[in-house]
């Protein structure tokens, strides 16, 4: 025994043993340690996991049951449905009604011009994803400006006239220059403008001006042969009308709030309450009282003969409050923006509009784009409304299908394809919107 | 005017009005102005011309004409004999007490579920961040759609309903019906003695605060204030006789008679309001939570200060001022979007005011300035509250 006294009290000679080893530390990766440490780290937590765990499960396990096991894939109506599974779901009947869920009531055949001003739109905007295209801003500011112009008459349709063919010639001439840029940059790596600089000469904005000019005007002749059939905005629907009341709301709402905010801000006593007013006004009421405004008093409001559309009603109902939502958005980004930066500004002699334009915007907006993009989500949520005034966007489809005749009473199947769509959209912009915000704020530091 | 240059003087005169900058404002206010004038000149007119052709009139002399529809859920009694100015009352009345419900519910949800969030516990964190992100990326309009037309409605009818707590309450697809409390006549000293106990636990709360900030010491109050906010109320109650006695639904017929009925509609507005409101509460409480630096978790244990002291006295009322300001607008949009209950008819401001007697009487004018002035009333009334508090915090910082 070592450390012990023999009999003389005397200490032996130790004899050196060595201690038992301990045990290796405990793994810190992998997948047991981990869950001890963050599902089984106290007597409590495991409890609550287990619980919770096996809720879950019972609750994933209905659910799946009920989607897939059970469902019903095809069927012609509701009674099919039931006749092949009483509790299951029946996914027939959204799937027969997929495509109205997306064009709302627009005429099959004619259905190719709303995938072609999607696909217009997707290729004009991709330039702006790639590093290489350096003329971001006149390709978003063509696509913002003309797109409109274009898209309104590819989905409307009807007899031009030669204002219209002008104004619709337009966009599709933008469209051209936008895409014939973005493959110049991406193989040769100069822009449309430095090309025409180098290449022919062209050095002021009046001599660019004129090929422009040209292109747009040979376009116009071709585009005027062109006639597609009319198409009502009472057969617009779907997704692509929730799309196209965002679309509209926010692109109005961007300039619109950038002037209010400004106008907010401004010295001058009657521009700046004016502006208060507005902005006050719509953003202390629900936006469905606007659209309720637009729709009973907006007829008031207008010469005789004069009629406005039910879907021009909502949009303009929406551009107004998108518009005071934004302004305050603006607002916020114009006061990030540090007092020295309009000072130093005044100091070198610019005056009001190029301090604003040249040195506070653009820092001002480059730190709003994570607030307009979530500005814009919660727009594209809040057009479900207009289907409250009749309209049928993506959320008034979903509502006519659980009243059609064939599949009456199925409420729950489309109107989780529709959230299934809306969480589709909202999700990925947020997220966007996120990798924004954390890529804007590395910038900075 | 001639087309030769004017005389030297006049012109440099007016380009010095040109570069006043006060000329210059003045004259972009002149042009509003007269912009604004003429529009609304414009527009009146306009209407007057329209209003006059459709025979339609103007004025409030409608409000005190009898309404002659009726309303499936009221808080204050009302008949079809009523006139519209009760009408605007009850859908005011309607508004206001839908939203205090959702916001005290929305509160509590989103408080758990921030919380939730940044549990350590990976399972309910994950669990609490998939909710707030599958519920707030979806409109508000298709969940309360769902919640009525996916749920209540598809409820058993009253024969088959649904019961619980011993027959007390019952669910079916017409109502929920809870037990009703009927006053005997002396309930109100019950009440009484309940009020006076919350005031005086304020003035012992003061006390205690006053005497703390003086001296130090800390004295208990709470059994004091448990005492006079449970105990006094319920002694005074039992002395009086037990003043209270409950109306219990009960099925006859085809129908449950008796007790206190919810609506479908209003359930699902609740519930749909609740939980949508809830995630951006949620979010805001985790970020006022995060907001605290950790030095402060840090600070407060080397001063010795347990774990739950440090959450109650450093963690939570440094996250208070980051979340009351936010968590204030949330509650404003909570009676915004109580608005949405138009769509399954539950007969809010909007939709008895905006719609049925807009139809009914046809001012359309006077309608939809009443209820923009009603909203922006609460909206001014809220944020100017918010402006105060904003005021008394920041005083506390520097």
């Amino acid at each position: 025994m070592d450390g012990t006294q023999d009999s003389r009290g005397q200490r032996a000679v130790e004899k050196f043993v060595p201690k038992a080893e301990r045990p290796p530390p405990m793994p810190v990766s992998g997948a047991i340690p981990w869950m001890r440490r963050n599902l089984f780290s106290t007597v409590v937590d495991s409890i609550v996991t287990i619980v919770v765990s096996g809720m879950l499960g019972v609750v994933i396990w209905n659910i799946v049951e009920w989607g897939i096991v059970d469902a019903v894939w095809t069927a012609d109506n509701r009674r099919e449905c039931m006749d092949q599974s009483m509790d299951g779901a029946c996914w027939a009947g959204p799937a027969l009604w997929f495509d109205n869920f997306i064009y709302g009531l627009y005429p099959e055949t004619e259905r190719w011009r709303v995938n072609l001003g999607a696909v217009v739109l997707a290729l004009w905007l991709a330039p702006l994803f790639f590093a290489r295209v350096t003329a971001k801003i006149p390709t978003a500011a063509s696509v913002v400006l003309t797109y409109p112009l274009f898209a309104s008459y590819l989905f409307y349709g009807g007899e031009k006239g030669i204002f219209w063919t002008a104004i619709s010639a337009l966009g599709l001439t933008m469209f051209i220059m936008a895409l014939a840029n973005a493959a110049l940059e991406l193989s040769g790596g100069r822009s449309i403008g430095k090309v025409m600089e180098d290449r022919f000469g062209l050095t002021s904005f009046r001599r660019k001006a004129i090929p422009v000019i040209v292109l747009w005007i040979a376009v116009a002749v071709v585009w005027s042969g062109v006639e597609l059939e009319i198409v009502r905005t009472v057969k617009w629907g779907g997704l692509f009308v929730t799309l196209v009341i965002s679309g509209i709301g926010i692109t109005f709402a961007l300039p619109a709030g950038i002037m209010l905010a400004l106008g907010r801000r401004s010295r001058l006593p009657l521009i700046k309450y004016v502006c208060v007013v507005f902005i006050e006004v719509f953003r202390s009421v629900p936006l469905i009282t606007v659209l309720f405004m637009a729709t009973t008093m907006v007829p008031l409001f207008l010469p005789e003969g004069v009629t406005f559309d039910k879907l021009l009603r909502a949009i303009v109902a929406v551009c107004l409050f998108a518009a005071a939502y934004m302004a305050e958005v603006v607002r916020g980004g114009l006061q990030s923006v540090p007092k020295g930066q309009p000072e130093a500004a005044a100091a070198l002699g610019l005056d009001y509009w190029r301090t604003t334009s040249l040195i506070v915007m653009p820092q001002a907006l480059k730190l709003m784009i994570p607030n307009i993009l979530s500005n814009f989500i919660g727009l594209f949520k809040d057009t479900t409304l207009v289907a409250i005034i009749g309209l049928f966007d993506l959320l008034g489809m979903v509502k006519a299908m659980s009243n059609d005749t064939n599949w009456i009473g199925l409420v729950d199947e489309p109107y989780l394809i529709a959230a299934f769509i809306y969480f589709c959209g909202c999700f990925a912009m947020s997220r966007y919107a996120k990798s924004l915000e954390q890529r804007l704020s590395t910038e900075r530091r | 005017m001639s087309t030769s240059a004017p005389p030297r003087s006049q012109r440099s005169q007016f380009s010095r009005l040109v570069s006043d900058p006060k000329a210059r404002g003045l004259f972009a206010q002149a042009v509003v102005g007269a912009i604004l004038i003429f529009s609304i000149w414009y527009l009146y007119s306009q209407t007057v011309y329209n209003m006059e052709k459709r025979g339609l009139t103007a004025g409030f002399d409608f409000l005190w004409t009898t309404a002659g529809f009726d309303i499936g859920f009221h808080m204050i009694d009302y008949s079809p004999t009523d006139t519209f100015s009760r009408v605007f009352l009850v859908g005011i009345i309607n508004t206001l007490f839908v939203s205090a419900i959702a916001i005290v519910l929305a509160t509590l949800l989103g408080f758990i579920v921030g919380i939730a969030r940044l549990s350590s516990n990976w399972l309910i964190a994950r669990i609490a961040a998939t909710y707030v992100e599958f519920i707030r990326n979806t409109p508000l309009l298709l969940q309360i759609l769902v919640w009525y037309g996916g749920v209540f409605t598809l409820l058993p009818p009253p024969r088959q309903s649904l019961e619980f707590g011993f027959g007390a309450f019952a669910l079916n697809n017409r109502a929920l019906l809870l037990p009703a409390p009927i006053d005997e006549g002396l309930f109100w000293i019950t009440v009484l003695a309940f009020v006076a106990g919350v005031i005086l636990t304020f003035g012992i709360a003061r006390r205690a605060r006053l005497l703390r900030e003086a001296t130090g010491e800390a004295p208990k109050w709470g059994w004091k204030a448990l005492t006079l906010i449970v105990v006094l109320p319920g002694v005074v109650y039992l002395l009086t006789g037990l003043p209270l006695s409950w109306d219990v639904p009960a099925l006859s017929g085809f129908n449950f008679q008796g007790g206190f009925a919810v609506t479908p509609p209003f359930l699902a507005l609740v519930l749909a309001l609740t939980i949508y409101t809830s995630t951006f509460i949620a979010e805001i409480v985790r970020a006022g939570i995060l907001s605290v630096g950790k030095g402060q978790t840090e600070a407060a244990h080397s001063l010795g200060l347990p774990a739950t002291r440090t959450l109650k006295l450093v963690i939570i009322p440094q996250a208070m001022r980051a979340i009351i300001p936010p968590l204030i607008s949330q509650y404003l949009n909570i009676v915004k979007n109580s608005s949405l209950g138009v769509a399954i008819a539950y007969p809010d401001l909007v939709a008895v005011w905006m719609q049925t007697s807009l139809n009914q009487a046809g001012r359309a004018i006077e309608i939809v300035a009443t209820t923009m002035l009603f909203y922006m009333t609460v909206s001014l009334t809220i944020s100017s509250l918010l402006n105060i508090y904003n005021r008394r915090v920041q005083l506390k910082e520097r």
